[in-house]
């Protein structure tokens, strides 16, 4: 679980994140949706630290992150994985060496067990035979689950996904989505994952929080979403024609 | 003011490069491949603008002693001093600032927007030390060899240029260069390199490190890195020259 408290961040005296309050549950896929440039991702690094907040708390299971000190943060780290946009994996290692690479950094493990790790967690995402390939020799779809792949190596507890499937066909980015949701429920872990597509949405979302602006929104599941009084979130939804069309055949009958 | 921002910056960042290694075995290897990448790969470029500088400097020193009265190993012994004192290490090292320089503002550049860096520090790892420190440790390590492999290349060229221009005979420029030899100077020129690599590791890693935005600003990081580093260069070459030869 990761509660959110009152969080405020700016940049160059603009507000970016205003206020955001919300509760993100173990062992379900939390969704944080809302337009380009609404602050989903400044509020995703501001959980996990990258960014600091002026103010507010973020707390990971009781103990209250933003205020630990160096060290303490430090270790938390380690229980925190995270998936990037544009994957973020070492372009100069292969794909054997960036899943290996928490484990060299975090673990005593022999090399062996090291390398069945890695192909443990690189058959989980469904990756065979590219151990020594480099990320610019396969595909995006490929990159991303190597990169879950990394991100899920030291198992952790917590996992945070900016915008998994953009950038990819629509089928691909449906396995992404299963993946995700799939492997939360196998370790139980709290994750928040970062969307502006609609499929993501109907695919897995258990909770999910509407960003506009900089403030939080709305709040729900995927099921009450449609339902919605929301202006904005109306807007935003049914941005496409496909998805006005399907609101209109719904509404005929 | 801003430019005392950035010097505050950059020694905040040195702060964190300088932090305890989170595993030395992992920094021990970065450090080999970086030796490789910064040394080994930067010979090629050292030599032959060595054996060149070596050439030029040789014979524009015979044609300013042409007089009857002076011996002609005088051109040995001042191509000697001129390539160690001053060109094999800062005429190297503004070299080495465009193309080590260059590169790893470019690199470390790349990484940060495209969230390499970001990645490592959610993992827990001091970015900072892991990316910079084997950079700084293998220049710092390798640059002395550089510069005796440009003395000794300079030196060559210059007797090649010297025979092929009939200004000197094998003999008395052998006999120059050992002529009224002082070891010290190659001790300078040491440190001066030393002193050089890492103000070009450290200047082009931190634009590198505080880039943002994309591809366009990585390139603008890189020229800022090989402009500032040669600058700096200019400027400790003057003070380094007062402090240790006067
Ligand atoms: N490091 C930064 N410095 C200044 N402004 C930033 C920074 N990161 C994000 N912003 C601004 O914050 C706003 C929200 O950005 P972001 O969270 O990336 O949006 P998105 O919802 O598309 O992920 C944008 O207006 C962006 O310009
Ligand atoms: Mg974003």
């Amino acid at each position: 679980m990761i509660e959110v408290r009152n969080v405020c961040k700016s940049f160059n005296e603009v507000m970016v994140l205003k206020d955001i309050n919300v509760l993100f549950e173990q062992g379900k896929t939390n969704l944080i949706i809302g337009q380009s440039g609404s602050g989903k991702t400044v509020l995703l690094k501001s959980i996990v630290g990258l960014h600091d907040v002026e103010r507010g708390e973020i707390i990971f299971d009781d103990i209250v992150f933003n205020k630990l000190n160096f060290k303490d943060k430090k270790e938390m780290r380690k229980q925190i994985g995270m998936l990037f946009q544009g994957g973020a994996l070492f372009d100069s290692s292969t794909v054997e060496e960036n899943v290996m690479y928490p484990l060299d950094m975090f673990t005593n493990l022999s090399f062996t067990d090291k390398q069945d790790r890695v192909n443990e967690c690189l058959k989980r995402v469904n990756i065979i035979n590219t151990n020594k390939l480099y990320p610019a020799e396969i595909s995006g779809g490929m990159q991303k689950r190597v990169a879950i792949a990394r991100a899920i190596a030291l198992n952790p507890k917590y996992l945070f996904c900016d915008e998994p499937n953009s950038g990819l066909d629509p089928q691909t980015a449906i396995l992404i989505d299963k993946l995700i949701e799939e492997i939360t429920e196998e370790y139980n872990m709290t994750t928040i994952i970062n969307t502006h597509d609609m499929n993501s949405v109907m695919e897995m979302g258990e909770k999910v929080i509407f960003i506009y602006k900089g403030e939080k929104w709305w709040e729900g599941t995927k099921n009450g979403i449609f339902d919605t009084e929301n202006k904005e979130l109306n807007n935003f939804i049914f941005a496409s024609k496909l998805s006005q069309k399907i609101r209109d055949l719904k509404n005929r009958t | 003011m801003s430019f005392f921002y950035h010097v505050g910056k950059y020694f905040l960042l040195l702060n964190r490069v300088f932090a305890r290694p989170e595993k030395h075995s992992v920094y021990y290897k970065e450090t080999l491949k970086e030796i490789q990448k910064q040394g080994i790969d930067s010979m090629g470029i050292v030599a032959i603008v060595s054996v060149f500088m070596g050439a030029v400097i040789t014979i524009q020193t015979a044609y300013n002693i042409e007089n009857p009265l002076l011996p002609t190993y005088l051109i040995g012994l001042g191509a000697r001093d001129s390539i160690i004192l001053e060109f094999s290490s800062t005429i190297v090292a503004l070299i080495l600032a465009g193309k080590i320089g260059s590169n790893i503002a470019s690199e470390i550049g790349t990484m940060r927007v495209t969230e390499q860096i970001d990645a490592l520090e959610i993992m827990g790892v001091n970015s900072a030390s892991y990316l910079i420190l084997p950079k700084i440790v293998a220049s710092v390590i390798f640059a002395p060899f550089l510069t005796l492999l440009s003395m000794i290349v300079g030196i060559t060229g210059g007797w090649l240029a010297g025979i092929a221009a009939g200004v000197v005979t094998t003999e008395n420029y052998i006999y120059g260069i050992q002529y009224a030899f002082v070891p010290y100077y190659i001790t300078y020129s040491v440190i001066k390199i030393v002193v050089f690599v890492f103000l070009i590791t450290t200047i082009s890693a931190f634009y590198g490190y505080y880039t943002s935005g994309g591809s366009l600003e990585v390139g603008k990081s890189s020229t800022k890195a090989v402009v500032r580093s040669s600058i700096f260069i200019l400027l400790f070459n003057v003070i380094l020259t007062q402090l240790l030869l006067s």
